[in-house]
């Protein structure tokens, strides 16, 4: 019994195959718009790399540009054979290419989907490499003068103005390094000579952070040093104040950013495989449609298209017999080999 | 009376003209359709920066006319490839007889009025730009203190972001900041000696300091931004003079936004004259292409040259029978009739 059997006269064949063909150039332009949006994906995660170490994993975006290249291939190809298929004379040319291109476009199909799955579950790793790259990020936003590291602090600067964050968790991460360089710090001074001496490894920590993580809806003039010191500042708590700084760290921000990038090329990415297995059924109610003509001097007789010939375990099972098949051929062939070798030996 | 710059067409140039007419008019559809999407953009960035510009200078203006302008433009380049097409095919000539000259009329009136006026604007609008945004400017600068006064309280983020997006601090440089009191006095401390000299240093009474806010600061800098005792070369310790000094943003605001709206403006000015040309050429192609097919009775086929004109006679020639059908339409008198008929028909060719 065949699997979702559906009759086809010449009209409902003709209405078919021209529907699968402005099916499948739409699909083209589609592969396009996924292929951008791969490229999209690669340049933002390039624009942030030094701040993930240079080490992100471009697997999705490379996946998504090669899907969108096979897709633009495949389904051009899968067009013209449309095109063709209401034309016997040319049809014919194209027949024995058929169950091969299907089972091509269903594995496609299945490669697609995993694709799209991946948009959505890269997000773990992305937390990690953010976290570890921003770390080091901040580390090295004093070394101005450091050949390869020079462009750290615009970097870090620029990041926290336009995703509106401070730190990595928070504002309080500034606190922990020294962001000053030695170089613009007077030696001779005492308070300077105090901080160094009071920690371990030597180094120049203030209570303070960059101008960068300023506030500007804040409705006074931004406080960047001495946050920690109520008394320093008239009429300011910084158990309360709220506004000065950006309370979220860019780690969150990054990944929100990412996250919802992301979210948005993985939904598209789905429509399209939605899209995309549609035009396969299509393709193979039209193939066993073509092929079930019973007569092929007359093209007006009805026809019967299906999926599969037998229902899906009779299938599944002659499946099975043919690759056992396969195996009992090899075997077969070697003991022939044998018989015929064992004769000459003996 | 003989018609105004008259061209004989015959079939085959008429044939081409109407191709010719068809290509320039999709041409003027998508010029019309780019000048659109600009006046937009740039009514956009003056809605942004509304804050920073006078209120009584009528800035937008031209970004409105040159809407308006670009969508008659637009309109008119659709019509023209739908009369061209049309006037190729006999069948679908003749709804097109009526409605051809009333459009070109709209067209040439309402286009081309628009877009001279807009031509205008462009060329004028660098003086109010400069005037508005002085004023403009010089108000932010001064409220950005008054973050708790009702109306003004969003200076101080608006002004903070703009010198950050558009990398400028002050109106014309960091100094400016120096001349105005932007600490509001909420945060002053009244006890403390320094606010009070500085208070009473000055003959209104203002808070007034050389620093500048967090905004004007430079990320480009390699040492963490300098932003108070700026006139003090003593105040911070390594700091060398003679080394160019990216600590601050060099550039005013003024100069910035003056640069950039003026840049979106000679932008939209250029694409405002090729869109005044394309029309000028569609409409004219159209007016030749409908007199000589009138000149036909409306015939696409005819063999017979046709002749084409602008006008079907003088200036003078035209008023003086505008006049008189005037007279007419007064005292209507059906002896009267027939001659007035004359004159017009006298202007159509005679092959």
């Amino acid at each position: 019994m065949a699997l979702l059997k559906v009759k086809f006269d010449q009209k409902k064949r003709v209405k078919l195959a021209q529907g699968l063909w402005l099916m499948n150039w739409l699909s083209v332009l589609a592969g396009i718009i996924i292929f951008g949006l791969g490229l999209f994906l690669k340049i933002e995660l390039r624009k942030r790399s030094d701040l993930m170490d240079n080490s992100e994993s471009h697997f999705v975006p490379n996946s998504l540009i090669g899907m969108g290249v096979l897709s633009c291939v495949f389904n051009s190809l899968a067009g013209k054979i449309c095109y063709d298929a209401l034309d016997p004379a040319k049809y014919a040319k194209w027949k024995p290419w058929l169950k091969p291109y299907l089972a091509v476009c269903v594995l496609f199909n299945t490669v697609l989907f995993l694709v799209a799955l991946c948009c959505f579950l890269l997000r773990g790793s992305l937390e990690s490499t953010l976290a570890h790259g921003l770390k080091n990020g901040m580390k090295f936003y004093r070394d101005t003068d450091t050949p390869g590291r020079c462009f750290m602090k615009k970097t870090i600067d620029t990041l926290q103005i336009e995703f509106k964050c401070c730190g990595n968790n928070g504002f309080r991460d500034w606190f922990e390094i020294q962001w000053i360089s030695n170089r613009y710090l007077d030696f001779s001074s005492k308070e300077v000579k105090d901080r160094i001496k009071s920690n371990v490894d030597g180094r120049y920590l203030v209570d303070g952070v960059p101008f960068s993580c300023c506030n500007p809806s804040s409705p006074r003039p931004c406080i960047q040093y001495q946050l920690t010191n109520n008394s320093a500042h008239y009429s300011y708590d910084h158990q309360t104040e709220e506004l000065n700084l950006w309370v979220r760290g860019c780690r969150a921000a990054l990944l929100s950013y990412y996250s919802n990038l992301m979210n948005s090329v993985g939904a598209v990415t789905l429509l399209v495989w939605l899209f995309e297995v549609t035009i396969t059924i299509g393709l193979r109610y039209l193939h066993t449609a073509l092929e079930g003509v019973a007569n092929p001097e007359d093209p007006e007789c009805e026809s019967e298209g299906w999926l599969l010939e037998k229902s899906i375990p009779e299938t599944w099972k002659a499946f099975l017999e043919s690759v056992k098949k396969l195996g009992k051929g090899n075997q077969v062939e070697a003991e022939g080999v044998d018989a015929g070798q064992a004769p000459e030996a003996g | 009376m003989a018609p105004v710059l008259p061209l004989v067409l015959p079939l085959q140039p008429r044939i081409r003209l109407a191709q010719g007419l068809w290509l320039l008019s999709w041409l003027l559809a998508v010029v019309g359709g780019l000048t659109l999407l600009c006046s937009g953009h740039l009514l956009v960035q003056l809605w942004h920066l509304g804050t920073f510009l006078a209120p009584s200078c009528p800035v937008a203006a031209l970004p409105q006319v040159a809407l308006a302008a670009s969508a008659v433009a637009l309109g008119t380049g659709l019509v023209g490839s739908g009369a061209s097409r049309a006037s190729l095919d006999a069948a679908q000539y003749p709804p097109w007889r009526g409605v051809l000259g009333p459009l070109l009329v709209a067209g040439t009136a309402g286009g081309g009025g628009l877009l001279v006026l807009a031509l205008g604007l462009a060329l004028a609008l660098p003086g109010t730009l400069d005037t508005g945004l002085e004023e403009g400017l010089g108000t932010a600068l001064a409220n950005y203190k008054d973050t708790e006064v009702p109306g003004r309280c969003q200076a101080k983020r608006l002004l903070d972001e703009l010198q950050l997006r558009h990398h400028c601090c002050g109106r014309h440089g960091y100094k400016d900041w120096f001349g105005i009191q932007w600490v509001s006095n909420r945060y002053l401390d009244p006890n403390d000696q320094d606010v009070v000299d500085r208070i009473q240093s000055n003959v209104e009474g203002l808070y007034l300091i050389d620093g500048v806010p967090f905004s004007c600061c430079n990320p480009h800098s390699p040492r963490p931004c300098l932003q108070s005792q700026l006139s003090d070369p003593h105040a911070h310790p390594l700091f060398d003079p003679r080394q160019p000094n990216l600590n601050l943003w060099a550039q005013g605001c003024h100069e910035v936004l003056l640069g950039h709206l003026q840049g979106l403006a000679s932008t939209l000015g250029n694409m405002l004259a090729v869109t005044f040309l394309l029309q000028t050429l569609v409409l004219l192609g159209l007016r030749y292409l409908q007199t000589a097919l009138e000149g036909l009775g409306g015939v696409i086929d005819g063999e017979g040259e046709a002749q084409g004109y602008l006008f079907p006679a003088g200036l003078k020639d035209m008023l003086k029978t505008a006049w008189l059908q005037g007279g007419v339409a007064r005292r209507p008198a059906p002896e009267e009739a027939p001659p007035e008929e004359e004159p017009p028909k006298e202007g159509l060719p005679e092959a």
